[in-house]
C-alpha cells in the first residue's frame, strides 16, 4: 500500500504524458513534454530498482541529475514563451542569466552555512536542485506579480508549467529550509510532504494542459470583413486622428 | 546568513504567490464576462496632444531656457501631468484587457482575434505605463531636480523598447477594430473616452 501511495505522482505522470500526447502540445512546450517523458521514465527505473539497494541509490541520483537539467530547461522555456511575447528589450534576454545566478549562488552560499549529511557528487547534487527550486519559485512568483500588474492572462500553458513547479519549489524550499531541524523525523516528513507536493504540482499540469489555450495570434483563416464593417472602422480611425 | 535570509524572503515570495493563486482560483469561478458596457463609461480620455507636448524635446528645451532657474518647479509640474497621463493609459489599458480576457472566451474566432491583438497592445501599453510611472515617482520622491540638473522628460517617450504614444495609438486602432460592431454614437464615445 505504501509503495502504492510513493508511485501515486508516477501515475498522475503518466496521465498527464498522455494529455500532451493527445492534445499535440509538444509543439508549444517541447521541453516541458521531454520532461515529462523522463520523469516517467525515471519512475519507472526507481520503480523496477526499489528492492535493491544500491541499484536504486545509483538511479535515484543519477535521475536526480537529470530533473536537475530539465528543471533548468523548463524555466528557461517559460520564460523565452512569456517574455518574448512581452518585451523585445534587451535586458529581456539577461533574465533569465541573472535568475540562474541567483539561484546557484544562493544554493552554494546555504550550503556553506548549514552542514549537509550527503558527501561529494550527492551533495553537489543536492546543491544543484535547491538552485533549481529556488529558480522555480522566482520564476513563478515573478509571473504571478506580473499577471495583476500587466493583466496578462492565466490560461497559457506556460503559466500552468510554472505554477506547477512553483507550488512544488516553495513547499519543498519551505520543508527544507525550515524543518531540517526534525533530524530523523525529518526524512519521512519530506517524503511525504514531496509526494503530496509533486501530485498537487502534477495535477495542476493536467488541469492547464486538458484545457484549450485562448487564442494567441490572430488566425490568418479569418474570413476579412464586411464593407460595413471597414466603412465604420475607417470612420472611427478619422475621428482619432 | 545573508543566503539564508534571502532564502526564507524567496520562500516567503513564493508561499504569498501560492495563497494568491488560490484566491484567484476561488474567486475567478465562475469568471464574470466583461460586456461593451462594462467598458465605455470606465475610460478615461487621454490627451495625446498633451502627451506630444510634454515628451517633445524642443518645448522642454524652449522651457529651460526661458524660464531659467524657475524651470524646476515648472518640470515637477509637468511631471505630475505626465504621470496623471500614464495612469490614464494604464487604467484604460486595463479595462480593455479584461474586455478582451472575455471576448477570447467566446467561440468566435473573429472577434477572438481581435480581441487577441487589443490585448497586445493593452499589455504593452501597461507595460511602458508601469516602468514609466515608477521613473517618475522616483524622481518625484527623490526631487531628482535638486540632485541632478533636471530629468528630461522627453526620455520618457520610450522605455523598456517600447514607444508609449506609438503604443498607445496602436491600442486605439485595435479598440476601433474590435469595436467595430458597435452603433455609431457608442463607438463614437469609445473613441472620445479612449
Amino acid at each position: 500500500m505504501i509503495l502504492l501511495l510513493r508511485y501515486i505522482p508516477l501515475l498522475l505522470l503518466a496521465l498527464l504524458l498522455w494529455t500532451l500526447v493527445r492534445k499535440r502540445s509538444y509543439t508549444e512546450a517541447p521541453c516541458f513534454f521531454a520532461y515529462t517523458i523522463f520523469a516517467v521514465a525515471a519512475g519507472l527505473a526507481r520503480f523496477v530498482v526499489h528492492d535493491h539497494r544500491q541499484t536504486y541509490r545509483l538511479i535515484y541520483w543519477i535521475t536526480d541529475a537529470g530533473y536537475v537539467l530539465l528543471g533548468m530547461l523548463v524555466m528557461y522555456e517559460v520564460l523565452r514563451t512569456v517574455l518574448g511575447n512581452l518585451t523585445r528589450a534587451w535586458w529581456g534576454r539577461l533574465i533569465f542569466p541573472i535568475i540562474l545566478v541567483t539561484g546557484i549562488s544562493m544554493s552554494i552560499g546555504r550550503a556553506s552555512v548549514v552542514p549537509s549529511p550527503l558527501s561529494g557528487l550527492e551533495h553537489y547534487m543536492l546543491t544543484g536542485e535547491i538552485a533549481v527550486r529556488v529558480m522555480q519559485v522566482l520564476v513563478f512568483a515573478g509571473l504571478v506579480t506580473l499577471v495583476p500588474l500587466l493583466g496578462l492572462r492565466w490560461r497559457q500553458y506556460s503559466f500552468g508549467v510554472a505554477t506547477g513547479f512553483g507550488i512544488y519549489a516553495t513547499i519543498m524550499l519551505l520543508t527544507t529550509t525550515k524543518f531540517s531541524d526534525f533530524g530523523t523525523r525529518f526524512k519521512l516528513l519530506w517524503g511525504w510532504t514531496s509526494i503530496v507536493a509533486y501530485s498537487l504540482a502534477v495535477l495542476i499540469w493536467i488541469w492547464f494542459f486538458s484545457v484549450p489555450q485562448t487564442a494567441e495570434t490572430p488566425s490568418p483563416d479569418l474570413s476579412a470583413s464586411t464593407p460595413g464593417d471597414l466603412k465604420q472602422y475607417k470612420d472611427a480611425l478619422r475621428r482619432m486622428r | 546568513m545573508f543566503s539564508i535570509i534571502l532564502t526564507w524572503i524567496i520562500v516567503a515570495w513564493g508561499a504569498v504567490s501560492c495563497i494568491y493563486m488560490l484566491r484567484c482560483a476561488w474567486s475567478r469561478f465562475p469568471k464574470r464576462d466583461v460586456e461593451v458596457d462594462d467598458v465605455i463609461p470606465f475610460l478615461y480620455p487621454v490627451d495625446i496632444s498633451l502627451a506630444e507636448s510634454l515628451l517633445d524635446p524642443a518645448t522642454e528645451f524652449e522651457c529651460r531656457w526661458k524660464l531659467g532657474p524657475q524651470f524646476r518647479e515648472t518640470q515637477r509640474k509637468r511631471m505630475r501631468l505626465f504621470l496623471e497621463l500614464t495612469r490614464r493609459m494604464a487604467h484604460n489599458s486595463k479595462v480593455l484587457v479584461k474586455y478582451a480576457a472575455s471576448e477570447q472566451n467566446r467561440h468566435d474566432p473573429r472577434r477572438a482575434a481581435l480581441a487577441s491583438a487589443l490585448q497586445e497592445k493593452a499589455i504593452e501599453v501597461r507595460l511602458y505605463s508601469l516602468v514609466t510611472g515608477i521613473k517618475l515617482r522616483f524622481w518625484l520622491l527623490l526631487r531628482a531636480d535638486i540632485l541632478n540638473a533636471a530629468p528630461v522628460l522627453a526620455h520618457l517617450r520610450t522605455a523598456g523598447e517600447i514607444d508609449g504614444l506609438q503604443t498607445y495609438s496602436a491600442l486605439k486602432v485595435a479598440a476601433a477594430a474590435a469595436f467595430v460592431q458597435l452603433p455609431p454614437d457608442e463607438l463614437d464615445s469609445l473613441t472620445r473616452n479612449l
